[in-house]
């Protein structure tokens, strides 16, 4: 199974080597002198904000591949399909809603949305949940009304994502092959030659191996995620962003934007988007909140290891559009 | 690589992002990272990843024991190299010294002078504070809130921060600042109040310092922001928790 790698000759990586230590020679003097301790601030500073983003993510990716793992041990074909209705607009409200008991945050919930395809679930109901789920559930639920309140500006949040997953979900549900838009899956079939566990302890391992191989997997896409987020952190001035501030349409792009750069997990983000609402409008701000959860740098990343590129795509693109429309249009209704 | 390799470096992995979870919360430099609200959720991390690690261990030694049926190759270990990307925190966390964010920071994260984290029902409270037990946010706060900011004048003021010279300020001038944390230092962003002071020009950008003085205000970049005139400057070490959270 293993294929031999051929070993490289030794000649060609001394060469390499040396190559590498002249250059490493001859850098330094290149450059001004104070470029380097420039540098040396901005790797700190890019160190600190990627270890925020990733010790941040960790406890609930964590949470979302144990609840895979779960369900996959738990879990089987008959039961979902009994659950989840046939007909695309049922699937699509009631996958958006599946959140409810599944608290996952936009980390969580892709290993979680893969599993549920892998046991059979319509894509309909698989991407609605996707795009809803790190919204539509209880841990968000508070975090947002302990950030806003119990007000208008939650009730907003969680009506017009429910409607962009819905939305979102329904697209997809014209396409009958799922093979078309998912990626095959070829690492989930862990231990598929040893016989399912009966016993309960047996199984509660099984679960917690699942969980231990997605954690790298998803893992690795979270980390690629954070150091890119972070490194545009590093090196784009957020405050000329914010700058750029007023006008009803491009208030709700910064924000936007914003939502995309810091990638923050969906179960704080209210709190963030609370330091905001002094200099933005309502309407922006809900766009930020609405928008963060379904796409941001890691999310995007993370996509691409269950979804095809242009699924990939319309699932950035697609709430990308209504999140604008639906924030440019508070700010026409209520400057 | 074979299976038992993998799951090999798999649980030494889980075992040591634990420890250095772990380690971070012990040191108290987590809140360096994230809002001291969310440590909790950190220590489930180093637990699951300790129960990870230990299930792997025990999958490794179940696998020796059941040699026979198991063999390296039949195991279809997934990609390897999701086993080296968990080795880039850990690195970036070792080998880079953990330092709070400061002024290299306020390049790309910019600097705000007046606090936009104003919930109404928290600064209402914050008029029976002491005004020496306010911090810069509280003071901030306070200034963003009340229109008429005079009958503040002459209160008197302590508050630690680092000091940043900018552009904007008048001689004998600094900001004294400290960053906001809302959920990690993703969002992190400064803060500041303007100090005057005989001999400002003698403190260096990013030191640490205790101001007590009385509280006036002054306008910078169009907003009315409060200004100490310092009575006292007093260099401090680092505080514990370098950020301030709403």
């Amino acid at each position: 199974m293993q294929p031999a790698t051929p070993s490289r000759p030794l000649s060609r990586s001394l060469v390499v080597f040396i190559l590498l230590a002249v250059l490493l020679a001859v850098f330094p003097s290149l450059f001004p002198a104070g470029f380097f301790l420039w540098l040396w601030d901005r790797l700190n500073v890019f160190a600190v904000v990627f270890l925020g983003i990733f010790i941040e993510a960790v406890p609930y990716l964590l949470l979302g591949t144990l609840a895979s793992g779960l369900v996959e041990v738990f879990f089987d074909q008959s039961q979902m399909s009994q659950w989840i209705s046939k007909r695309p607009i049922a699937a699509a409200v009631g996958g958006a809603l599946m959140g409810l008991v599944f608290p996952v945050c936009e980390c969580g919930v892709v290993p979680l949305t893969r599993r549920l395809f892998n046991k059979g679930l319509p894509l309909s109901a698989g991407i609605s949940f996707l795009l809803a789920a790190p919204v539509l559930n209880p841990i968000v639920i508070l975090s947002t009304a302990a950030a806003f309140g119990w007000g208008q500006m939650l009730l907003w949040r969680l009506g017009v994502s429910l409607t962009i997953a819905v939305t979102v979900g329904l697209i997809f549900s014209v396409e009958k092959d799922p093979s078309n838009i998912l990626r095959p899956v070829l690492t989930l079939a862990h231990d598929h030659h040893h016989e399912a566990p009966a016993a309960l302890t047996g199984k509660f391992r099984q679960a917690l191996l699942i969980a231990a191989d997605e954690f790298f997997e998803m893992g690795r896409y979270l980390i690629i995620g954070a150091m890119l987020a972070a490194a545009l952190q590093t090196f784009i001035p957020q405050a000329s962003l914010l700058a750029i501030g007023g006008g009803p349409v491009l208030s709700v792009l910064v924000m936007l934007a914003l939502a995309v750069i810091l990638s923050i997990c969906s179960t704080v983000d209210a709190f963030v988007a609370l330091g905001f609402l002094g200099s933005f409008s309502f309407g922006s701000v809900l766009s930020f909140l609405v928008f963060g959860p379904m796409v941001d740098i890691k999310s995007v990343i993370m996509y691409l290891q269950v979804f095809r590129r242009k699924p990939v795509a319309y699932l950035a693109a697609i709430p990308f559009m209504m999140s604008l429309l639906a924030g440019a249009l508070f700010n026409y209704l209520q400057p | 690589m074979p299976k038992r390799l993998y799951r090999s470096f798999q649980a030494l992995l889980l075992l040591g992002m634990s420890v250095f979870l772990g380690a971070k919360a012990a040191s108290g430099q987590l809140t360096f990272y994230i809002n001291q609200r969310f440590i909790p959720l950190t220590i489930f991390g180093v637990i699951s990843l300790a129960l990870l690690a230990q299930t792997v261990f025990s999958e490794i030694k179940r696998s020796r024991e059941r040699e026979e049926h198991d063999c390296d190759d039949c195991g279809h270990a997934p990609a390897a190299s999701n086993l080296w990307f968990m080795l880039v925190p850990l690195l970036i966390g070792v080998l880079i010294p953990a330092r709070p964010l400061d002024s290299s920071a306020l390049t790309s994260k910019g600097f705000n002078a007046s606090a936009p984290i104003v919930s109404a029902d928290s600064s209402a409270l914050l008029f029976e504070t002491e005004s020496e037990e306010r911090n810069i946010l509280d003071w901030l706060k306070l200034f963003n809130y009340e229109r008429d900011v005079t009958k503040f004048y002459g209160q008197r003021a302590s508050v630690i921060g680092f000091v940043y010279f900018d552009e904007a300020l008048g001689e004998n001038q600094f900001l004294l600042s400290r960053f906001v944390v809302s959920c990690c230092a993703a969002d992190a962003f400064a803060l500041g109040m303007v100090v005057e002071w005989e001999e400002a020009a003698s403190l260096e950008q990013d030191s640490w310092a205790l101001v007590k003085g009385a509280v006036y205000s002054t306008t910078l970049n169009g907003q009315v922001v409060p200004l100490i005139e310092a009575e006292s400057v007093q260099i401090v070490p680092v505080p514990e928790q370098p950020y301030l959270f709403p």
